[in-house]
Parts: structure tokens; C-alpha cells; sequence
């Protein structure tokens, strides 16, 4: 019968049209867009100078000569300047012992200054928002700090809120992470993460050398960050995240105690961090880029890596050099532009700009980042991007890698692609004209370099 | 002597029965439709006779090819239905953490030491008093730090704690579902009041060397609904991932937290948290659905953050002497029924079935339109759920949810007894009451349960379970030992 052909050819065009809609709302409704992103920038009476800083060693009386020249020579070789953020308990010398409300008031700073200013500069009120991370290692008070932003900026109650914490230094991929699995289930969502490190809380005030580090090297600081995956918000946002990879070496028990919270022999707690740690941070970061190089690298550069493997192991025995680092190094810039590197410190932005074969100039946001803003943790990627968008060197179509380490151990990276062309000044916009600084000259150099040869 | 109320008596049996038939009416409205249209048919078809019925069919032409062809258009539109649904999410099974007796604290013990270690008779006092109302049991436990004089709240005793009771609850699943720790996707843990770092998820991932692409998170501060957050973060995940299964660990570490001064509205967590964890396994595979327990229906979160006054309802700060703790207001009871009103808003159209839904559409229609004087209509949420699971967060909430939903103490016995028998395990006090319905042999197949967990924020989030599998007792779990006891009769004050 005619009718029921028709009926058939009708269904049938219908059902394909129906699976071919659904593929393409769900490719235009789940990519995930960085809308935008403010970086937190405390008052200037919360810099730490140098004699701030000899002066908050000298404080605890329990360190011995040699403890205060190790403190000094750890500072002086660490490239941070006077221009970095401490908790303001520290400052006026209550490190030993900070109150709730110290620690509560640090955190509430930093959010209230990003997100207002996140708002402001995006047009979109809090109402809008669906889906809230906060994630702040090492502090954690009931209600959570997602409480506190719902509470201050009267958001809905169906706001979908996720706070994540002790999670280490590489917690923002995570975050992001988190938000782009909920952006794949879910259309027209909008999310805020706010990232920040706690530090009044966690002043370590004993006399074990692997605690003491964290003391010297964190600084304040922390992000804001907008994303969404309307296809409508798209001709305003600044990038498009492309892939995103988690490794994590939890099950190496070295890798795990390598960066940890513990008490010291006399029962105060610090932040350990032990001599297996590069070793972990090697094993993590090798994980992490086995599983990246598939995802970010053009078919040309893998086809190339794996004919320089083979003959490397073909012709190892007449080969000179049996290195296999450098027999079968992967070419990273073929297929990304920009590094945004954890500025855990001037050795792990060197380590890894060795590693991944990089110049001085890739490298030069991490160092100019450590240098103006120290080791803000989780929040040091944002001041990295952020430092690039103020030299106006992110173009659209440019291609940015976001790695970060930390405890536990991870290695987390994302990559973004930039969807138009950025120079917003952001949290560098005062400063950026003095970077890059050609000597770095360390004010602390100055004043202690004496003890590099005592 | 009164006359007794006879002529209201025998009006509301008959309006019992209106209730009844108008329900039935409304919800196999489709059914009851369907049943005449097919007898009508079925008497013209045996009017026609077999040989009209025949030639009718042959009148029709169709041949072999159209029939195929047809079939074939609805085979392909059904499995076009079927793949555009959300994965199921199935809980295969789970495990809750049960505390050794000697962690114990019996009402004496706790008196004792909080005598020994407080210098203040009045907030002894005052914790008695709270214990003797409390429908606390003399068999909950607190962690083996809390029992020195003082206690030990360090960092590592913390961290055992930790290990203690998600290990043993991980450990217990493990064995139950033979499930393999390199076949974790997913990991979810959260614990709201301690967060080392490398966080609790770390602490497991190394313990049980789960693979190095595992997608952990750590949730914390988010109080004691949780739990639910965790599932629901799971949920999100499993409907990303294919082909997948999850870890959700829900538990609350009791060492680090145990308040040491005499503000009142501080002492009352030392007397209500007890030490508790449960360990959930997720899956999306489809073929898991033959093992699983539950599938996951829907899950409701509510947020009271943007008020004050429910903010600031469950709020950790320090006392005058800089002790920190965690102090509960007044108001918690009112703001709790607020946040459920509010959930229930959103879960009603969910889970209502047509008839209740119609009566509480057409009772705010004329409460908005004809007389705003009518009372507001409470849906009857018993016909939507078989089994409920509220937050044992105390007496108080309990009475409170009892009164607001009009359940029965049958409905709400789950967690009256687990709040006796295990104290407020937080978090994962939900899986401890949805244990002890199991133990009883109530549980049967097609069976909706609803989870009810309120926290810290204010929050109030809820989550609805669908009973795959008859569940069969003797359930292996924290109530082995001691279901036969349960139900026991809680008194209103245990004088002690």
C-alpha cells in the first residue's frame, strides 16, 4: 500500500533527523568557554619586603643559627621580589597563632575583590549563576566557602555548589574538570570557580627543615573564573578548552608522602615536603604527557616521535649516545603555543622547561609570574595567562597549555584554545611595563647574600 | 462527658473513601479509558465473525516486503527513544562502617569524662541534659582519641580515625560486590569538618592502588547533606563517562572536631556526632542492572545560603576563650522546615503521582483566585514513597519531618533507631537507616525510597531510590547483630 510506504519513509527520515540533531546539539552545547578570569590582587599594605620577611624568621625563637641561615638561603634562592602578597595575621605578627576570623577574613578578601569585579566586567549577575566551585586546599570551615559566596551575593537556591579541598597546588584543572563534565549533561550552564590558597591557617612554627619551606616560598593570591557552555556567550569568551588530563600517582607510596600535612616530632603541624619529590614529580609529569601527546600533538609530530623510538632502538647498539631522553624527545611547540607552568619554583619552571625542550621566552611568564607574585599555589597558572594576555602575545587560534603539580602526587593539565584576540591588563596592568626584568636581582640577595658562602 | 465528634467521624471515613476512589480515578485515568475502547472493539470483532475478519485483513493488500519494512521503521524509531535516555545510574551495593564496642561511650562514660575534663558543672549539666533528650542509645561510639583524659585531637590520631572507618566500610564493599580497586573510574569522597592534604581521595588511592587516571574529587565543609552532593557529582560523572563505576565515600571524621569549651550552642555536636562512614558503589553499565540494588531516580538540591538567618544556622567559629567549634542556632528546627518546603517544591512534580499533583494545583489555584483563607494542601507524599530515610541529625528534625510530612511512625522508624543506635553519623547516616529497612526484611522490589539530608549552608538535598531487587534478610551489615532488638521505645527524657 502507498500509505504505508509513505509511512515507513516518513518515520525513517524522522528518526535520522532526530539522531542527527542530537549529535549536533550535543557537540554546539558541550564545549566548555573561559567567559573570563580576574586575578586577585591584595592592597599594597600586604606586601612582604625584606625586612618583613627577616624579621618573621627572626620571630621564632625556637630556630637555631643554622635553621635561620637555611630560611635565608632558601628566600634568597627562590626569585621571588618585594613585591609579593602575605596574609595580613603574618604581617602584624600573629602567624603563631591566627584567629578564625583571620583566616576566614583572608579567603573572603580575595573571593569578594575577584568575583565583584568578575561581575562587573562581565555584565552577568549572580542570579545567572548555576554551578559554583571553590577550591582552597587547606581551609575548610562549616559552612563552606561556597556558603559564603551564595550567602554574600544572594544566589538561587538551586545553584548547584561543589568546594573542593585538600586537593594540592594542581587543584584548578580539577576544578575545571569537575565543571566540564556538568557543562556535558547540562545545556545553557553558567559556572564560577573561584580558586585561593589559605596560608594564615597553615604557618608552620617549628624547627623541621622539610616544613619550613612552605613557609618561605607560599604567597597570597587566588582567581576568579567565569565558564559556560552556551553557544551564545561564545563571541564573548576569551578561550575554548580543548582537552583536559588528570594523572595521578597516589598509589606510588613515595609519591604520596612526598607532599604531605603532618605533625613534626613535637606535634606541630606543617606542610612536608621530602627529598623524593622531584623523583615523584618526574614519574607524575611523564604520565601526564604519555596521555597529552596523543591529544594535543599534530599526526605529523607523533608519526615523527615514533620513527625516532624505533630507529633509536634499532640502531642503539651503534648509537653513541644511548640517552633516551634525548634520542626521542617529543617537539611540545608543534602543537601548543604558550606554557602556563606551576610556579612551584625557579627550580620546577626550569626542570620543566628542560623537559619539554623549551626557550627562554616560553618559559618567561612563569619567571616574571614567581618573580612579581611568588608561589600562589593553585591560582599561579591564572597570574602565568594573565601575564601573557598583558604582553599581548595570545592571538586567536593560539593554543595554550595549562600544567600544574601537586600533592598527592598529580600532574594535571588542560589545553585551551584562544578564541580572539586578548589584552586585557588584569592583576599586571600596573607592572607589566617593567617586565621581563633582564637581572633579576634579588633584593633579598642583597641584604643576606652572605649567607651563600657562610 | 463531650458528645464524641460521630458526625465528623463518619464524614471522614467517607471522604477517606472519596480520597480513595478520586486517587484511583486520576492515576489509571489512561487504564480506565483503555478498558472500554477495547471491549468495544473486541464485540465488533466477534460481531464481524472470523471469515469478515479475514477478508477484511486480506482487503489491506500488504505483502511481505511492507510488513518487514514497517517493523523495521518501529524497531529503529524504539532504539532511537532508547539512546536518547540519560545512562541509569545503579547502586550495586554498599557498605557502612561498624563501629568495634570498644570505641563505645554509654551515657556514664561520656558524663564522666566530660566531668573530668570541664571545669564548668553547668555545661555538664547542660549535657546531660541534652544527652537525656537527646534518643541517643548507650551503644554509639566516638574515635579512640576522643576517649583519652583530655583528648588527643592530633593530626595522625585524626588521620587513623580516617583510616579506620573508610578502610573497613571500603574493605566490607569490596568483599560484597567482588569488586576490583583497579576497576575504579570514579572516586568521590567527602568529609566535611577534616581535610588533610593530599586529601582523604589520596589517602585511598594509595591504600588500594587505584589506577593513575582515576577521576577523583574531594568534597569538604559542605556539612552533613553531603552525602547526597557526592551521589549527585557521581551521577553527573556516570552520565559523561560510559561504561563506568563510582566510589562514593560519605563520612564524617569526629577527632579533630570535638569542641573543648562551654559555650551552649557549641557543646551540642559533642553530644549528637558519632563516629560513622559508608562506601557506595555506582555503575552505568547496563548489564550491572542485573545485580544492582537501586537505581538512582532523582536527585533535588536545595540551597538557603541567600538568607541570613539560615546561613548562619550551623556556623563554626570560636568562642570568647578563642576555642573554635561548631555552634547550632535556635532557629535551626524553623529554617529546617523551610529548605524541605522548598525541596519538596521542586521533588513534588517529580515524584507525585497525577492525583496529588491536581489537588495541589487546583487548592493554589483557588487559594490565589477564590480564598486565599483555604489551608494550603500538604501532598501526601506516602503515596509516592514507600520507605523514607531523613537525616538523623537529632530528635528535633526527626519530630519536625514527622509532623511536616505527616508520616507514620513506621515511616520514620528507620531513623529514630539509628539515630539510637549509631548517634548522628552525619553524611552517611542515610545509609545506615536504609541498612536497618533492609535488616527488617521490608525492602521488596519496585519499592521508592526518598533520602532527606540537611547541613551546614543551609542545605536541604534529597534523593530518590527505585528498589531493583527484593532484598533478602539476614542482611549482612552494621545491624546483624542487634536488628532483632530493634524497634525499641525511645523515651522522651532517660533520666540519668
Amino acid at each position: 500500500m502507498e500509505l504505508l510506504w509513505t509511512i515507513s519513509a516518513t518515520l525513517l527520515l524522522c528518526s535520522l533527523l532526530s539522531i542527527l540533531w542530537k549529535e549536533f546539539d550535543r557537540r554546539r552545547n558541550r564545549n566548555c568557554y573561559l567567559l573570563d578570569y580576574v586575578c586577585y590582587k591584595p592592597s599594597d599594605d600586604r606586601k612582604l619586603s625584606t625586612e618583613l620577611c627577616s624579621d618573621v624568621i627572626a620571630r621564632n625563637k625556637r630556630l637555631s643559627v643554622s635553621d635561620y641561615k637555611f630560611l635565608l638561603k632558601v628566600v634568597v634562592n627562590s626569585g621571588i621580589s618585594e613585591e609579593t602578597y602575605g596574609p595580613r595575621s603574618i604581617i602584624e605578627g600573629r602567624e603563631e597563632c591566627p584567629t578564625h576570623d583571620d583566616c576566614v577574613d583572608e579567603v573572603d578578601d580575595c573571593m569578594h575583590r575577584t568575583l565583584d569585579e568578575l561581575f562587573l566586567r562581565t555584565g552577568i549577575s549572580p542570579i545567572d549563576v548555576d554551578v559554583l566551585v571553590v577550591n582552597v586546599s587547606m581551609f575548610a570551615p562549616s559552612p563552606s566557602l561556597t556558603s559564603r559566596i551564595i550567602n554574600r551575593y544572594r544566589m538561587r537556591e538551586d545553584v548547584n555548589t561543589f568546594s573542593l579541598a585538600g586537593m594540592g597546588c594542581s587543584a584548578s584543572p580539577i576544578a575545571i574538570d569537575l565543571v566540564n563534565n556538568i557543562f556535558k549533561t547540562r545545556k545553557r550552564t553558567l559556572a564560577v570557580v573561584v580558586t585561593s590558597e589559605s596560608i594564615a591557617p597553615n604557618w608552620y612554627c617549628g624547627t623541621d627543615k622539610s616544613m619550613m619551606l612552605g613557609n618561605c616560598l607560599f604567597r597570597s593570591g587566588g582567581c576568579s573564573f567565569m565558564l559556560t557552555n552556551d553557544p551564545s556567550l561564545k563571541h564573548r569568551a576569551k578561550m575554548s578548552l580543548k582537552c583536559l588530563v588528570r594523572a595521578h600517582l597516589g598509589a606510588d607510596d613515595d609519591a604520596y608522602s612526598c607532599a604531605i600535612q603532618r605533625e613534626d616530632a613535637e606535634g606541630r603541624v606543617g606542610f612536608h615536603l621530602s627529598k623524593s619529590l622531584p623523583k615523584a614529580a618526574v614519574l607524575a609529569f611523564a604520565e601526564n604527557l604519555q596521555r597529552l601527546a596523543p591529544k594535543v600533538l599534530p599526526v605529523g609530530e607523533l608519526a615523527l616521535y615514533v620513527l625516532r623510538g624505533l630507529r633509536h632502538r634499532l640502531w642503539r647498539s651503534k648509537e653513541a649516545r644511548t640517552d633516551a631522553a634525548t634520542a626521542a624527545r617529543v617537539n611540545f611547540k608543534s602543537g601548543v603555543d604558550h606554557f602556563c607552568l606551576h610556579t612551584g619554583g625557579a627550580a620546577v619552571i626550569d626542570a620543566v622547561g628542560r623537559a619539554l625542550g623549551l626557550t627562554k621566552y616560553d618559559v618567561e611568564p612563569a619567571r616574571m609570574t614567581l618573580h612579581r607574585w611568588g608561589n600562589t599555589s593553585v591560582s599561579s597558572l591564572w597570574y602565568v595567562l594573565g601575564y601573557m594576555e598583558a604582553k599581548k602575545r595570545l592571538r586567536r587560534k593560539d593554543r595554550v597549555l595549562m600544567l600544574s603539580f601537586g600533592a598527592g602526587f598529580k600532574c594535571n593539565s588542560c589545553l585551551w584554545e584562544v578564541l580572539r584576540d586578548l589584552n586585557d591588563g588584569g592583576a599586571w596592568e600596573d607592572c607589566i611595563r617593567a617586565y621581563p626584568q633582564q637581572t633579576l636581582v634579588n633584593p633579598f640577595m642583597e641584604k643576606f647574600g652572605w649567607v651563600k658562602e657562610a | 462527658m463531650p458528645m464524641a465528634p460521630l458526625p465528623e467521624f463518619s464524614s471522614s471515613v467517607k471522604l477517606k473513601y472519596v480520597k480513595l476512589g478520586y486517587q484511583y480515578l486520576v492515576n489509571n485515568f489512561v487504564t480506565l479509558l483503555f478498558i472500554p475502547v477495547m471491549a468495544a472493539v473486541y464485540l465488533e470483532l466477534v460481531r464481524m465473525g472470523p471469515e469478515e475478519i479475514v477478508g477484511l485483513w486480506r482487503s489491506l493488500h500488504i505483502d511481505l516486503i511492507q510488513i518487514l519494512c514497517s517493523f523495521f521503521v518501529i524497531v529503529f524509531a524504539a532504539a532511537v527513544y532508547l539512546t536518547s535516555r540519560p545512562q541509569p545510574v545503579y547502586l550495586m551495593d554498599y557498605a557502612c562502617f561498624k563501629p568495634p564496642i570498644t570505641c563505645r561511650v554509654p551515657f556514664a562514660t561520656f558524663l564522666e569524662h566530660t566531668r573530668l575534663i570541664s571545669s564548668d558543672e553547668k555545661s555538664v549539666r547542660f549535657q546531660m541534659r541534652i544527652l537525656e533528650r537527646s534518643g541517643l542509645g548507650e551503644e554509639t561510639c566516638l574515635p579512640p582519641a576522643i576517649h583519652y583524659i583530655p583528648p588527643r585531637p592530633t593530626m595522625e590520631a585524626s588521620r587513623a580515625e580516617a583510616q579506620l572507618v573508610i578502610f573497613s566500610a571500603i574493605d566490607d564493599l569490596v568483599r560484597k560486590t567482588g569488586l576490583k580497586p583497579k576497576d575504579i573510574d570514579i572516586l568521590v569522597v567527602n568529609c566535611s569538618l577534616f581535610s588533610p592534604t593530599p586529601s582523604l581521595s589520596a589517602m585511598i588511592i594509595n591504600k588500594y592502588k587505584l589506577r593513575s587516571n582515576v577521576r577523583s574529587f574531594n568534597l569538604s565543609g559542605m556539612g552533613c547533606s553531603a552525602g547526597l552532593i557526592s551521589i549527585d557529582l557521581a551521577r553527573d560523572l556516570l552520565q559523561v563517562h560510559r561504561s563506568s563505576n563510582a566510589l562514593v565515600i560519605s563520612t564524617e571524621i569526629i577527632t579533630p572536631n570535638f569542641y573543648g569549651g562551654n559555650q551552649r550552642s557549641m557543646l551540642l555536636p559533642n553530644c549528637l556526632f558519632r563516629m560513622g562512614a559508608a562506601a557506595i558503589l555506582l555503575s552505568n553499565r547496563r548489564r550491572d542492572a542485573r545485580r544492582a540494588k537501586y537505581r538512582l531516580v532523582h536527585v533535588v538540591r536545595t540551597h538557603k545560603g541567600a538568607d541570613d538567618r539560615a546561613y548562619r544556622c550551623v556556623y563554626q567559629e570560636e568562642d570568647a576563650e578563642g576555642l573554635p567549634g561548631i555552634s547550632l542556632s535556635k532557629d535551626l528546627m524553623a529554617i529546617a522546615g523551610e529548605a524541605l518546603k522548598s525541596n519538596i517544591t521542586t521533588i513534588g512534580p517529580l515524584v507525585l503521582p497525577m492525583s496529588e499533583q491536581l489537588l495541589f494545583f487546583l487548592t493554589l489555584v483557588g487559594r490565589k483566585l477564590i480564598n486565599p483563607k483555604w489551608k494550603p494542601y500538604i501532598p501526601d507524599f506516602k503515596l509516592a514513597f514507600e520507605h523514607f530515610c531523613i537525616h538523623a541529625g537529632g530528635r528535633a528534625v526527626i519530630d519536625e519531618l514527622q509532623k511536616n510530612l505527616e508520616l507514620s511512625a513506621e515511616h520514620v522508624e528507620a531513623s529514630r533507631m539509628t539515630l539510637h543506635r549509631f548517634g548522628n553519623t552525619s553524611s552517611s547516616s542515610l545509609w545506615y537507616e536504609l541498612n536497618y529497612i533492609e535488616s527488617k526484611g521490608r525492602m521488596r522490589r519496585g519499592d521508592r525510597v526518598w533520602q532527606i539530608g540537611f547541613g551546614s549552608g543551609f542545605k536541604c538535598n534529597s534523593a530518590v531510590w527505585k528498589c531493583l531487587r527484593t532484598v533478602k534478610s539476614p542482611v549482612d551489615g552494621p545491624w546483624s547483630d542487634c536488628i532483632d532488638r530493634y524497634p525499641v521505645d525511645i523515651p522522651e527524657v532517660v533520666k540519668l
